[in-house]
């Protein structure tokens, strides 16, 4: 008897690592409202984007160029990078950045003791791999649409490949860390996307032509995303020179400041 | 640092103010380790600010707090570790199951708690429900998953706020078994609540709070009792009976009733003493006694009683 109880072993907690992190990839995964749009706006876009490229081939060869090459491939990393794949970190981040807020389950995660700091931490990988995948696999997509349907046309190196893959990725997470913070620090999904979308598309796009502004402009999101593109956006004459170094600083500077407040407040926050 | 001592919570001249109202105002607050606590109030009293102060979900204005013996919110982390709350209605991320919902929870508890969840889904009779979403769950069903969640830590204390919210009275049966389970397991309760018939079936020791402050503290018999004991005498002749007991020193009030008379004792005077003392008079008067029985006063009468002798003075 002695020796048989010796022998029970207790139940051994999982080793589940990163168990914050797969959490917060599980609200986001399996949210409709978030995954849906997100893939629509990722693989999607690039879907309906070569579809209607290629369409108006085949209808007419003689004006419109093949959907596949270096070429189209410039307008998909251009899509993904700045106009869409944007939107789509917008959401994923905002998401992230209040779910817990709206569905009061915030309170209850604080009064177990865990920090404030390490639950928002959380929210960055969590969201991240959710969003990175499905950029990836849009990514992905459109590398190969670019050489399926080249039709003779000069298609990307595999150096401009990995580099525009990377630009893609890069481009995405700090989106994703921006509207992440921004959704922790306003508490409203609803205002945070509305906020986002309002400053990548029109607001953006009106200050970055405001030449009065001059080099005021280095500060501005798109134009230092853009600064990282390997490919050289369709119309040379919207494109701000700036260098790397400023680019990287720029960006660098977007995402501690929201980071930063979303932190703060979630610190801070009544729960 | 944690120190094993009585009380599982302990305040001193807790306070919390918005703006120039006080929410919670001075409250020395001492929980007994093992003790099902109500913690009794109106609408509006500051039950559920004293809660959040004590989860670290609102900073206090001034005072100091310990829980399990560790100071808050110093050692916040690893008192709250042995601690399961429901503050107002538990929230949950409706587009998830309710096991998922644990796992979310238990993600944030040390890693045993993942092993707890089938155990807890049981215990509150959700485990056949478990794999459905919440949005599909009543609102009795949700109050049920909270306190599933609660119990993900393993806690020494439960703190509930309103926890029979939503239940239906099957609910509220087995709600107060399960309480009377975790209190024979030596795990303690504070249970925040505005019923006093709540309070009066499951908690043996009591707090009456009042526009933020503790107007009573102690155990369910003391404070029930306190000094509006009373004793109700049968008698033939309550007339003559009230000149006997007149003298007694031990009455503050004496009435006659249609079958004798009912009186009221002097604060901290024993009921049966008094009782027996009353009996040798009305005897020794020559009066035949039919009944002599000290009754107490229910919580609620108590409860009633302070809050508006409060509310008078204000």
């Amino acid at each position: 008897m002695n020796t048989s109880e010796s022998t029970v072993q207790a139940p051994q907690p999982p080793r589940l690592p990163f168990r914050l992190e797969r959490a917060e990839l599980l609200k986001l995964r399996k949210s409709y409202g978030v995954w849906i749009p997100t893939a629509i706006l990722t693989v999607g876009a690039i879907v309906i984007f070569y579809l209607a490229v290629e369409l108006f081939h085949v209808s007419n060869s003689a004006k419109y160029a093949p959907a596949g090459g270096t070429d189209k491939f410039q307008g998909a990393l251009l899509l993904m990078g700045q106009v869409a794949g944007m939107i789509a970190a917008a959401l994923v981040g905002a998401a992230a950045g209040t779910q817990d807020i709206s569905s009061g389950v915030f309170r209850d995660l604080v009064s177990t003791g865990r920090s404030r700091t390490r639950l928002f931490l959380a929210r960055i990988p969590g969201g991240l791999a959710l969003l990175l995948p499905l950029m990836a696999a849009a990514y992905a997509l459109a590398a190969v649409l670019s050489v399926a349907l080249a039709s003779g046309l000069a298609t990307p190196s595999v150096a401009l490949f990995a580099k525009s893959g990377l630009y893609v990725l890069f481009s995405g997470a700090v989106v994703y860390v921006i509207a992440l913070g921004l959704g922790s620090l306003v508490g409203s999904r609803a205002a945070t996307i509305s906020i986002l979308i309002a400053y990548l598309l029109p607001v953006q796009g009106i200050l970055r032509n405001i030449s009065a502004l001059g080099r005021a402009r280095d500060g501005l999101l798109s134009v230092a995303v853009e600064r990282l593109s390997p490919l050289a956006p369709p119309d040379a004459r919207d494109q701000l020179h700036m260098s790397l170094a400023t680019s990287l600083i720029v960006l660098a500077l977007w995402v501690a400041i929201f980071a930063g407040l979303g932190l703060w407040r979630t610190q801070k926050r009544d729960a | 640092m944690a120190t094993q001592n009585e009380y599982v919570i302990e305040t001193e001249g807790l306070k919390k103010s918005f703006g120039r109202q006080v929410a919670v105002d001075g409250v020395d607050l001492r929980v007994p380790r093992g003790s099902a606590f109500g913690y009794l109030g109106p609408n509006g009293a500051g039950k559920t600010t004293l809660i959040r102060m004590l989860l670290g979900l609102t900073q206090p204005t001034a005072g100091t707090m310990r829980m399990l013996g560790r100071p808050m919110p110093k050692e916040r982390s690893r008192a709250l570790a042995r601690v399961g709350a429901i503050v107002e209605e538990p929230g949950f991320h409706k587009h998830l199951s309710g096991r998922e919902n644990l796992w979310v929870a238990a993600a944030a508890r040390e890693p045993a708690a993942h092993l707890r969840i089938d155990k807890v889904l049981e215990q509150v009779g959700l485990a056949d429900r478990a794999d459905d979403h919440v949005s599909t769950y009543s609102q009795g069903m949700r109050q049920r998953l909270g306190i599933a969640r609660c119990l993900l830590s393993d806690p020494q204390l439960l703190i509930l706020d309103e926890p029979t919210n939503g239940l239906d009275p099957g609910g509220i049966q087995e709600f107060r078994g399960l309480v009377r389970a975790w209190i024979a397991e030596g795990r303690t309760l504070v249970l925040s609540s505005h019923l006093l018939d709540e309070v009066e079936k499951i908690c043996d020791h009591v707090a009456i709070v009042d526009r933020g402050k503790i107007v009573a503290q102690g155990s369910l018999s003391e404070l029930s009792t306190g000094d509006d004991g009373a004793i109700t005498i049968g008698c033939d002749e309550p007339h003559k009976a009230f000149g006997a007991i007149d003298g007694s020193g031990s009455l503050r009030e004496v009435e006659e009733t249609a079958g004798g008379l009912r009186v009221l004792v002097m604060p901290d005077a024993s009921l049966e003493k008094v009782a027996a003392e009353l009996n040798t008079r009305l005897v020794t008067a020559g009066i035949a006694v039919h009944r002599l029985e000290p009754s107490h006063v229910s919580l609620e009468h108590r409860f009633l009683e302070i809050t508006r002798r409060l509310g008078g003075d204000s």
